[in-house]
């Protein structure tokens, strides 16, 4: 199915951009390129796309710029992140801002391909859940999964994708345990043994916006040696 | 942060001239108060217990040292400055080549893995090629720029300079310049003619107006228009090329041709590259004994680059005569190596 998906390919260089057009086609996707900021905010809201990929420097407005307005219209759109800046500073911003995966040139394509069908299927999976179902009400909060946004009592919060989609994956699995690798895997596409603490830390933060006392929690709760479950 | 660091620094160097200046004050201060209580003794008993000449010479002793350590302490501030700028010059450096050297290098990996991984149909197989050899090049001018900068320099790139006449010389540059950025032959347009000859370096000089010429394409909204103008004043060649681009304010001008300079604003297309290019071209015009300047009205008003080189004379010119003495040195080198190798 994903296999017609359409990808704005935004990269200013001419002979990286066409090579990476000729890959994604080969696969089966619709490309459509943008050489720079401007053209890729044109474009992006003149049509429907289900992925960006994005370089960060730009010709008149740089990809932050860029991840940014697409961010504000689409809360859900998978943007993946090409870039030669290796520095942690412009990694962390890319990921403040919402941004889904980053990659740094050179890369191999083999894995690029691989993330991008991965970025895709997650949207797929969140889209087709969230149809059905678009908010979620538990204790005194409810999600919108829609437009990402939620309420914990009086207060409106913003969510990112990925947090989004961690609450998704736990409520969907409502009285299961659902261990971290299985979030990883799911979530974050990471298919890898190494001892993280990327769940965790979102299980914080969730826990912050929604459990009463994020210290005793009642609806995310952890389950030592296993992970976590959700209980309303 | 940066700024943070530069702003603690001016803070310490202010802190410690006020202390000087205070230990000083307090010194005077103490030395004054002293000298009247000494002196009231004195006019007392009426003895002579202190030389006033000692006095003297122990106050301006004194203060000349106190001058030197705050004119110290000023040179030492200066010269921090001036290393945390040429730190923040190499970083800048550092990101801009980094991009440089990796976008050609992710083309070619991209192309090797494609032709690696897929079956690929010849005839895109031989575009697959020219591509990869297009970034190749791209990363060997980029290579190369750097290490002649370097030479430039330290003055170890053998310049050869000849004696030519200028306005041939300059039409057949300005024309490769505009085929190497494929502009159109009515956008880029030689006016005005003189009747000089000049002591140059041809392939140095072809350098700076491709650079000169890549700019003004960068750096246009539209297509580049380019009018190159030549006069001579009594002693110089003056070559100014016009262009309609997005122009330069005047905070910029200032710092163009700096080393790893480059302009960051939200208007200007972030358009890549290294931050060397026109520090190139100053530093070839340089070594020719002429100037380059830039002048813009600002933003959308376009700009113009200004080459002023020293017209030859026979009569004259000690600095043209080294020119070409060096050339005939570096030649004779270059022959007898060449004598070498062949023995």
């Amino acid at each position: 199915m994903h296999k017609k998906s359409r990808i704005l390919l935004v990269e200013d260089e001419e002979s990286l951009a066409r090579g990476l057009e000729f890959n994604l086609t080969e696969e089966g996707y619709r490309v459509t390129r943008a050489s720079d900021g401007k053209k890729a905010i044109d474009v992006y809201e003149s049509r429907n796309f289900d992925l960006v990929i994005l370089d960060i420097m730009l010709p008149y407005c740089d990809g932050f710029e860029v991840a940014r307005r697409i961010r504000v219209k689409s809360p859900q759109m998978p943007i993946l992140m090409l870039t030669a800046r290796t520095r942690l500073q412009d990694r962390v911003k890319g990921l403040e801002i919402g941004v889904d995966d980053y990659m740094t040139k050179p890369f191999h394509l083999r894995e690029l391909l691989l993330r991008v069908r991965g970025m895709l299927k997650r949207k797929m999976w969140y889209q087709a859940s969230t149809k059905t179902k678009p908010a979620y009400r538990f204790g005194a909060n409810e999600i919108r999964f829609d437009d990402l946004t939620a309420r914990a009592g009086d207060r409106m919060i913003r969510l990112t994708p990925h947090e989004a989609m961690v609450l998704k994956y736990l409520i969907d699995h409502k009285g299961k345990v659902v261990s971290r690798k299985e979030l990883l895997e799911n979530v974050w596409q990471i298919f890898s043994d190494v001892e993280t603490r990327t769940v965790d830390n979102f299980i914080v933060r969730l826990r912050k916006y929604f459990e009463r006392d994020p210290a005793k929690p009642i609806f995310i709760r952890s389950i030592r040696s296993a992970g976590y479950i959700f209980r309303e | 942060m940066r700024k943070h660091l530069s702003l603690q620094y001016i803070l310490i160097f202010i802190l410690a001239q006020v202390a000087w200046l205070s230990l000083l004050g307090l010194w005077i201060y103490w030395y004054v108060s002293n000298y009247i209580i000494y002196s009231k003794v004195m006019e007392k008993t009426s003895t002579q217990m202190i030389s006033e000449r000692t006095n003297i010479i122990a106050l301006v002793g004194g203060l000349i040292l106190m001058v030197t350590v705050s004119v110290g302490m000023s040179l030492l501030f200066a010269r921090l400055k001036s290393q945390i700028k040429i730190t923040r010059f190499y970083d800048n450096f550092i990101a801009n080549v980094t991009h440089e050297l990796k976008s050609p290098l992710a083309s070619i990996q991209l192309y090797l893995d494609t032709m690696n991984e897929r079956r690929i149909p010849r005839s895109k197989q031989k575009k697959f090629l020219k591509q990869m050899m297009q970034d190749s090049s791209r990363l060997n001018d980029l290579i190369n720029s750097i290490l002649e900068i370097s030479g430039l320099e330290q003055k170890k790139i053998p310049h050869r300079f000849k004696i030519v006449a200028a306005a041939p010389l300059i039409r057949s540059l300005v024309k490769e310049a505009g085929e190497q950025f494929k502009l159109q032959t009515k956008a880029i347009r030689v006016e005005g003619g003189v009747d000089c000859r000049i002591v140059v370096d041809r392939n140095a000089l072809k350098i700076v107006f491709n650079n000169i010429v890549d700019n003004a394409v960068k750096y246009s909204a539209q297509k580049a228009q380019l009018r190159v103008h030549l006069k001579r004043t009594f002693k110089d060649l003056v070559i100014d090329f016009t262009d309609k681009g997005i122009g330069i304010s005047a905070k910029e001008q200032k710092r163009i041709f700096d080393k790893f300079h480059r302009i960051y604003d939200v208007n200007v297309p972030s358009v890549k590259g290294t931050g060397l290019g026109l520090y190139w071209a100053k530093e070839i015009i340089k070594n020719h004994g002429g100037r380059i300047s830039v002048f813009s009205e600002g933003r959308d008003k376009g700009s113009m680059f200004r080459i002023e080189l020293p017209i030859y004379r026979t009569s004259q010119k000690r600095y043209v005569r080294k020119l070409l003495k060096m050339t005939q040195k570096m030649q004779k080198r270059l022959e007898s190596n060449e004598g070498e190798n062949h023995a």
